[in-house]
């Protein structure tokens, strides 16, 4: 009698709390019981199958660190894992160049949201066509017989075709940076579009140069944008395999390739140690990213 | 400033960056034209023909090269794409209904959702295909490769629905719920047509990422090939410019999704600037 008492007296105010919080586990139940079943055990199964006996054509669950041993140890592993990490801060750079003045514009210099916005989905319509298709459409334009080597021909600048342009780690580069430089335009441009003009004016007001603007006050205020679009830059290319494998050759191999092979030949427990190694090293990269600029703070 | 000097060496850059993005486009849009079979992915065009678009429909003679395994892995990638729009908005809008009101440990299964959309398909699928192997299931297109791809997807729509949710009129459903109705009923007639704009872009992201997924279903599907697995497989061999042929057809029919999008959205604004208009007479 008495516990109905308080219940009536606090009125509905407590009786809806517990409610609304259920309602809210079963809202989201779903979808963080699919994330854990086929996100966080998947990846906790490949970093313990990493630690089984490799047998020439089977598993078994024998624990051991021979795997780990022998990916440390084998030149082609460590190879795999330097063109990775060489890739990665080259396809970086490069999308930065490319990325950054063309954000710069974009975000800054063009006034009128219009053309903004018409600039902005012309960046975004290439994602439009299969990501295969895009990396395989390179290879029509740097092959030998290709449309830039066409072109150069045609106009004299070349009396022979540049083999180096297909087929090279110079190619996969080329096609990483036009597939990934988008995300960096992104991030980099909506920072910029924030950026309060009276301050720019107020500075130029005040005799600041170009030089002495961008460097002082549009720099500073787009790195959260560069960090955004590193992170997702680094994240994509680090686990790459398919554009490697369509432009170098098969001469260019990263630990996604070294993975690809590894699970083709059934060498699970191989293949999940390259997959564990890359798992440590984004989590190093993006760990370290996240150093550089406090999102937090700044977005 | 200097910016009289800065923009129009910026608006070069730009023109040059255009070029550099769609470069390949143009190429590969004139390589498909390129006359068959004897032709091949080379410049320059020796003459121009439509024989590889044919060859992909499978109406030209049969010659030495093989037409694209593409008619059964495109039904399967369109089932494929329509069963992770399906869940994956679901569970999207779910979650961002639950995102607003604040809850312990929002900011851990915040970023758990997030990693879904980060970690690179390689080793997602990797782990699906140890973990199939290791309790015993075969992988099927159907199954532990629609999961990833659901894991994919399920962030991008849970983010679209979240953006969505936080310019979202409160009092509305409140003065629903005030008048008596049931919340299953102020759902269906008062925040699911406001939100339907939302669901409907969350819808075109999961069906656009799923159809051309492709690091996460080589490893998680079994045998039968989907649409990107096809393209994956002409990687090894000397491609042909049917691939380019396809590729222009598959970028025409995303454009044709885009459109139905953009009738839909408006047909959805206008029907709410119709309501707005009967509310003030």
């Amino acid at each position: 009698m008495a516990m109905t008492d308080t219940l009536r007296n606090t009125g509905p105010a407590a009786a809806a709390a517990p409610k609304r919080s259920r309602t809210t586990l079963w809202l989201l139940a779903p979808g963080v019981i699919w994330m854990v079943l086929f996100l966080a055990l998947p990846i906790a199964m490949m970093i313990y199958i990493s630690f089984w006996t490799q047998t020439t054509f089977t598993i078994k669950s024998d624990l051991t660190t021979a795997n780990w041993i022998s990916f440390f140890t084998s030149t082609t592993y460590l190879d795999a894992l330097w063109t990775t990490v060489r890739i990665w801060i080259t396809v970086l750079l490069t999308t930065l160049i490319v990325g950054y003045p063309t954000a710069l514009f974009v975000g800054l210099l063009v006034k009128n949201k219009t053309l903004q916005t018409v600039l902005l989905v012309l960046c975004v319509i290439p994602f439009w066509t299969s990501f295969l298709i895009r990396v395989l459409a390179w290879r029509p334009t740097l092959g030998t017989d290709g449309a830039i080597n066409f072109i150069l021909l045609n106009l004299g600048i070349i009396a022979q075709p540049i083999q180096a342009l297909l087929f090279s780690e110079l190619s996969v580069v080329i096609g990483m940076t036009q597939i990934y430089c988008v995300f960096m335009v992104g991030p980099i441009a909506f920072m910029l579009g924030r950026i309060d003009p009276n301050v720019i004016e107020a500075a130029q007001d005040l005799g600041a140069g170009f030089w002495r603007i961008f460097r002082t006050i549009i720099l500073p205020l787009s790195m959260p944008g560069v960090v955004v679009g590193a992170i997702f830059v680094s994240v994509m290319v680090l686990g790459e395999f398919a554009t490697s494998a369509a432009l170098s050759g098969r001469k260019v191999n990263m630990l996604g390739n070294i993975i690809v092979t590894q699970v083709g030949s059934l060498k699970w427990a191989f293949a999940a140690v390259v997959g564990a190694v890359l798992t440590v090293l984004m989590g190093m990269v993006v760990a370290g990213l996240l150093k550089v600029v406090d999102l937090r703070k700044e977005l | 400033m200097q910016a009289t000097f800065a923009k129009p060496v910026l608006a070069v850059y730009l023109g040059l960056f255009l070029l550099f993005l769609y470069g390949p486009f143009v190429v590969l849009a004139i390589i498909s034209f390129q006359t068959g079979p004897e032709g091949g992915p080379q410049f320059p065009i020796i003459e121009w023909s439509t024989y590889w678009y044919r060859h992909l429909l499978g109406l030209t003679p049969p010659s030495r090269v093989a037409p694209l395994p593409i008619s059964e892995a495109l039904v399967r990638s369109l089932t494929l794409a329509f069963m992770t729009m399906v869940v994956s908005t679901v569970l999207g809008t779910a979650a961002a209904q639950a995102f607003r009101k604040r809850f312990k440990g929002s900011g851990t299964i915040f970023y758990l959702i997030v990693l879904g959309m980060m970690v690179p398909g390689v080793l997602v699928g990797l782990g699906v295909a140890l973990l199939a192997n290791f309790i015993g299931i075969q992988r099927h297109w159907f199954s532990t490769a629609f999961v990833l791809h659901v894991v994919y997807t399920f962030p991008f729509a849970f983010l679209v629905m979240l953006a969505i949710f936080n310019r979202f009129d409160q009092s509305v459903e409140e003065a629903s719920w005030s008048l008596g109705v049931s919340p299953a009923k102020t759902f269906r007639k008062v925040t699911f047509p406001m939100i339907f704009p939302g669901v409907l872009s969350a819808m075109l992201f999961a069906f656009t990422l799923s159809y051309d997924e492709f690091s996460r279903t080589l490893f998680a599907s079994g045998r039968d090939l989907t649409l990107p697995l096809a393209i994956y497989g002409t990687f090894s061999v000397e491609i042909h410019p049917n691939v380019f042929a396809f590729g222009v057809l598959t970028t025409l029919f995303s454009f044709a999704l885009l459109a139905v999008y953009a009738i839909l959205m408006s047909l959805s604004v206008r029907r709410a600037r119709r309501a707005a208009l009967q509310e003030e007479i």
